[in-house]
């Protein structure tokens, strides 16, 4: 028993096992962090884009409550960044 | 507490674009050349009955109890234009409120510049409060004591406070020398501009102070602004110079040129108001030469100054209308807002009062500003 754990070829391919899952994870890891950030960032983006649209459109619908439908279409029309970065998700 | 800057907002918290869509919404449901048409053929009952159905209808009812006719409608669109300035103000934070508070004392100018002519030529305090504009940043206290004054002298103490009481105490020599209201008018106006411009000139940056207004504009909204006031200025120099130089009166023009502007320095006007051709001349070849040009015809055709004013102002609105295409979400939108709703206020009052003296169709039409 004590001749198997002390065996250097075993010893070894459990090494060279472990690197292996180390290096899988880590690079699973950079793969969920990098779609993380392009979600993040897209949101980030549409955000800024809305809030002028977003008062614009606020300020139009308090003039004419009938431009309420255009203008939630228009305001919302940022928020294609973060569907396009959604796609970004599956595709790492 | 101080106020949030947003992150890449370039006018310090302004809340440009939602003061911009309310804006153009108003803007466009001014009334149009058809809705004119119209008015014209009613009479001031009728008339009032129409602004019902329009922008005025709170005012036209709130008031409609008390006045008729005339009276209705002229309280009615003073009513409504205080209204709508003053919804300006609500909406509007951090510089652009500065800007728009800051035009806005236009209409201080025009109330105490009411008042002194009021006052000046004795008319009933019924009428002059008529003609208030209540929008600007006087208190109804304030405005109350100028209608109360026993003479000029007492107007010029009741503006005591604002901006306007200096430069009117110290013009008040040149009003008693001559017993002519323009030099008070004149100083009020300076004042105005004055403000205004230096304003905005700090609000540009040091460039701009230095420079004094002659640099290029390098497209900022706020620089958009200071050559819309500069061309504003400018305007009114031109029609003081026009009229100066039709009267023909002997007057130090350096007096009466308000600092600023860019068409015409003190030593250069002087010189110009004496010859009429030449001051035309330099007036079409200048920077403004293709927005004045309806004015100039006018002038060389037609025989009273009314016609010109009149073109003047009109260029004034559609100069301000192209500075706000250029920067469309901008402080420029809502000031030839502005002055499109007061040309619009003066055209209803003209066709009501005109209708109510019973002047003609034609008549009243050419008394009529449309940009």
């Amino acid at each position: 028993m004590l001749e198997l754990l002390t065996d250097p070829t075993i010893l070894e391919a459990a090494a060279n096992e472990y690197t292996v899952e180390a290096a899988e994870a880590w690079s699973e890891g950079i793969r969920v962090g990098a779609a993380a950030l392009s979600v993040g960032l897209a949101a980030l983006a549409s955000g800024y884009a809305e809030r002028q649209i977003g008062a614009a459109a606020v300020g139009a619908m308090a003039e004419d409550p009938s431009t309420f439908g255009r203008g939630l279409i228009l305001t919302v029309l940022p928020e294609t960044l973060v569907i396009f970065a959604i796609v970004v998700i599956f595709l790492v | 507490m101080t106020r949030l800057r947003y992150v890449g907002s370039d006018e310090g918290g302004s809340n440009l674009a939602y003061v911009n869509a309310r804006v153009r919404a108003r803007r466009a449901a001014l009334l149009d050349e058809a809705d004119y048409r119209k008015l014209i053929r009613m009479g001031p009952n009728e008339i009032a009955r129409f602004l019902e159905e329009t922008e005025y209808e709170r005012e036209v009812n709130a008031l409609g109890a008390r006045h008729s006719g005339v009276d209705l409608v002229e309280y009615a669109l003073n009513e409504n234009l205080s209204r709508h300035f003053r919804d300006m103000l609500d909406w509007a934070d951090g510089h652009l409120y500065e800007q728009i508070a800051r035009y806005l004392r236009k209409f201080d100018a025009w109330n105490i510049k009411t008042a002194l002519r009021g006052i000046y030529t004795d008319s009933e305090r019924a009428e002059i409060e008529n003609d208030l504009i209540r929008a600007g940043e006087l208190s109804d206290a304030q405005l109350n004591a100028m209608l109360d004054a026993a003479n000029v002298e007492a107007v010029i103490e009741a503006s005591s406070g604002t901006m306007f009481h200096d430069a009117l105490v110290e013009a008040f020599d040149a009003f008693e020398e001559t017993n002519l209201l323009f030099p008070l008018e004149n100083a009020i106006d300076r004042v105005f501009f004055e403000n205004l411009i230096s304003g905005v000139a700090v609000d540009a940056g040091p460039a701009a102070r230095v420079l004094g207004g002659q640099r290029l504009s390098t497209g900022s909204p706020t620089d958009i602004y200071h050559e819309f006031l500069i061309a504003e200025i400018d305007f009114v120099n031109v029609r003081n110079a026009l009229r100066i130089a039709r009267s023909g009166a002997e007057m130090d023009t350096a007096d009466y040129l308000i600092e600023g502007g860019r068409l015409f320095d003190a030593a250069e006007l002087a010189r110009l108001v004496r010859n009429m051709d030449d001051l035309v001349a330099v007036i079409r070849e200048s920077r403004y030469g293709d927005r004045l040009s309806d004015a100039l015809n006018a002038l060389e055709e037609a025989e009273s100054m009314l016609e010109v004013e009149r073109a003047i102002d009109v260029a004034l609105v559609e100069y301000g209308d192209w500075l706000g295409s250029r920067h469309p979400v901008s402080v420029c939108p809502v000031v030839s807002y502005i002055l499109a709703k007061e040309l619009e206020v003066r055209n209803i009052r003209a066709i009501a009062r005109g209708r109510e003296a019973g002047l003609s169709e034609e008549e009243i039409r050419e008394e009529l500003v449309m940009p």
